[in-house]
């Protein structure tokens, strides 16, 4: 070995990578920012989550109950006057979990002090989100027996639990991970393969001369936009439709709500996630450049979205950012329908935004691919 | 006088703070080659972006076919064809179904297309490729498909940027030969080339250095304004040698002298009465061999572009 040539050839590609900005700045931005975005992401903490309260009693007692719960900052309490919003509002994903508190809670609580029987709360949660849930369940628990302790004059100054709690767990009783992850891959799935199979499809074109060719047909943008989009479009859907029986019938993973529903969503999703890719095609240099961009753009939309870690849990300014993310929705979206058997109207706010998202960037790829320099 | 097809009036493209193409204006008549030469980097492929609505001009005005480019750039689409510096034929698809597929965005029928592609196909010489896969051809097949392609619509106007480049000679010959009969079914070519021979093969040239027009003129103009003019070598017998003489000093033939075999001189012009005196030279004197010796026309663009002085 040449010690020179060695010298000579690392010199090269120091100059080479320190020379592209692109480059330089994803060697030193993508480790610090993994660093700092998974410290906030990675954390088991509940914060703010949403919780249904239905307080049938509404006496000073109760309400001390729920301003515990809220003031840790755990729980952001939403009040609820009858069973059926609560559940109406759990099964629309508005609350994570929920608080009934009885007509009887401050009179079974007074009894307590004199041998009677514990005032009994029911605690109801979405198990959709195993972690999640168990967590919330584990948090409320001890708010809820740290304040029955405090509420109730136990005899001889001793105190015991004074609340008791009961959990109904819905959507997922045994909490079980599997369809929460399954309904969770098609998100990364068609997020992640769809951005970078078109990624090359504009600047490929372009360095083989033939999208010049074709700009200077008669063919518009538009159509130039959905000869791409739609075949492309087509076998994705067919993927949808392909991974749905294969979770059915391999996984025994079959969504609650209608699967023609969640085909048709998924479908439109694809189109807005390739229009993600031809936009990012169209506006590179190079090939390499549009796979490391999409690479770049898809990977954390992903591990924000919701696929792998809970939004619930992260900070407040990084929930806001997530939530502009079209995969954030379309997750959502899926999980609602293969865990809670959600329909149209009860998504319709996800829905729109991926609509409005997907004719947005419709008409961001069609002025892309359309622009004179 | 017949209306231009092509005009540009102080065409000029700017990207940040270099000019591409500064204030270029030319003219070009129907059914002519009009050749657009130019080094490396000089603004030609910018050029003929602009003229076929790729790229929006900093100012000046286009005119193709009677269209407004700059103004409607899509309403020019379908006069024209295009054949880029790379030949623009999806690979993965076979010549046939490029065509096809070109047909199809152009609208053509499948009875035309059919007929269109059977003319097509012999005069390019692609029949026996035709099943076959672009990158498993030879370029000069490729470039011949190529320009098939930008012909299938039958489009009034032709702009092929460097449309021989990396074709061997041969290919190369032929490929002209098929311009020029496009030129003479009335279609106006507009190509770009760094092959200063061609030149040859065209009616009009325009050169630009630095994006800006520094010639504009026939071939035979160029040669004429910038070049030492034409050699000719007469060789005659010994005993013919003073006719010979005395004929050739007629013609007024510069620099004129003797060699061993006989005399060189030049002319500035190639033009009829010239040829016609050596016509009869060479019929008075039978055993007389005459050599014309055309000046390179890399030799005309070095004084164009002042490298060397202008006779």
């Amino acid at each position: 070995m040449s010690w020179r040539r060695l010298r000579t050839l690392v010199l090269r590609e120091i100059r080479a990578t320190l020379r592209d900005p692109f480059t330089a700045s994803i060697l030193v931005a993508v480790p610090l920012g993994t660093l700092l975005l998974f410290n906030s992401i990675l954390t088991t903490e509940v914060r703010h989550a949403a919780l249904g309260v239905c307080d049938a009693t509404a006496s000073p007692a109760s309400r001390r109950l729920v301003a515990e719960l809220r003031a840790q900052g755990t729980f952001d309490p939403v009040a609820l006057r009858t069973r059926t919003a609560l559940d109406e509002a759990l099964r629309r994903g508005r609350v994570r979990a929920a608080i009934v508190i009885p007509p009887d809670f401050d009179r079974r609580l007074a009894e307590v002090g004199r041998g009677g029987v514990r005032p009994e709360v029911q605690v109801i949660y979405d198990g959709g989100e195993a972690v999640l849930a168990a967590n919330i369940e584990g948090y409320l628990n001890a708010i809820v027996a740290r304040v029955g302790a405090v509420l109730v004059d136990a005899p001889g100054g001793g105190r015991r639990p004074g609340i008791e709690v009961t959990t109904r767990v819905l959507f997922n009783p045994t909490l079980d991970g599997q369809v929460f992850m399954v309904a969770g891959v098609y998100g990364f799935v068609f997020s992640f393969l769809t951005v970078l199979i078109t990624a090359v499809s504009v600047v490929g074109e372009r360095l083989a001369g033939t999208f010049d060719q074709l700009q200077v047909t008669p063919a518009t943008s538009v159509e130039i936009l959905l000869g791409k989009l739609l075949p492309l479009g087509a076998v994705f859907a067919f993927d949808v439709l392909l991974m749905a029986l294969v979770a059915g019938f391999g996984l025994g993973v079959w969504p609650r709500g209608s699967l023609v529903f969640f085909l048709g969503v998924s479908s439109v999703y694809v189109l807005v996630s390739l229009a993600i890719g031809l936009v990012i095609s169209a506006t590179s240099g190079t090939a390499s450049e549009a796979v490391q961009r999409s690479v770049l753009f898809s990977i954390p939309i992903i591990q924000l979205s919701g696929f792998l870690f809970p939004i619930r849990s992260m900070p407040g300014f990084l929930q806001w950012i997530v939530e502009a993310f079209p995969a954030t929705h379309y997750i959502r979206v899926s999980r609602a329908i293969y865990m809670r058997a959600a329909g149209p109207a009860d998504l319709w706010g996800d829905l729109l935004f991926i609509g409005v998202v997907g004719v947005l960037l419709f008409a961001l790829a069609v002025r892309t691919l359309g622009a004179r320099a | 006088m017949s209306t231009p097809t092509i005009t540009t009036t102080g065409l000029t493209k700017r990207f940040g703070d270099f000019t591409a193409v500064d204030a270029l204006s030319i003219t070009v008549p129907p059914g002519v080659i009009f050749a657009f030469l130019g080094a490396n980097g000089s603004g030609k492929s910018t050029t003929i972006r602009m003229l076929i609505g790729l790229l929006r001009p900093t100012a000046g005005a286009i005119t193709v076919n009677g269209i407004d480019v700059i103004r409607e750039p899509r309403r020019v689409r379908d006069r024209i064809g295009y054949m880029g510096q790379k030949v623009s034929l999806y690979q993965g698809l076979t010549i046939r179904e490029n065509v096809e597929f070109y047909a199809g965005l152009y609208g053509l029928a499948p009875a035309a297309l059919t007929a269109r592609w059977s003319a097509l196909r012999e005069r390019f010489g692609l029949a026996q490729v035709e099943l076959e896969k672009p990158e498993s051809l030879p370029a000069g097949i490729r470039q011949r498909a190529g320009l098939a392609l930008a012909t299938l619509h039958q489009p009034p106007v032709l702009f092929l940027d460097e449309p021989t480049a990396g074709v061997d000679v041969e290919s190369r010959g032929l490929f002209w030969d098929v311009i020029q009969d496009e030129a003479a079914r009335g279609v106006t070519v507009f190509v770009t080339t760094h092959f200063l021979e061609e030149v040859d093969y065209c009616d009009w040239v325009s050169f630009i250095d630095a994006g800006k027009l520094v010639a504009d003129a026939t071939p035979e103009d160029l040669r004429h304004r910038f070049s030492l003019g034409y050699r000719i070598e007469v060789e005659l017998p010994a005993a013919a040698r003073e006719a010979g003489a005395r004929r050739l000093r007629g013609l007024g033939l510069a620099g004129l002298a003797s060699s061993d075999a006989g005399f060189t001189g030049r002319t500035a012009q190639l033009d009829g009465p010239t040829l016609a005196a050596l016509d009869a030279l060479a019929v008075d004197i039978p055993e007389a061999r005459i050599h014309i010796h055309q000046p390179p026309m890399t030799d005309v663009f070095r004084r164009v572009l002042g490298a060397e002085p202008s006779p």
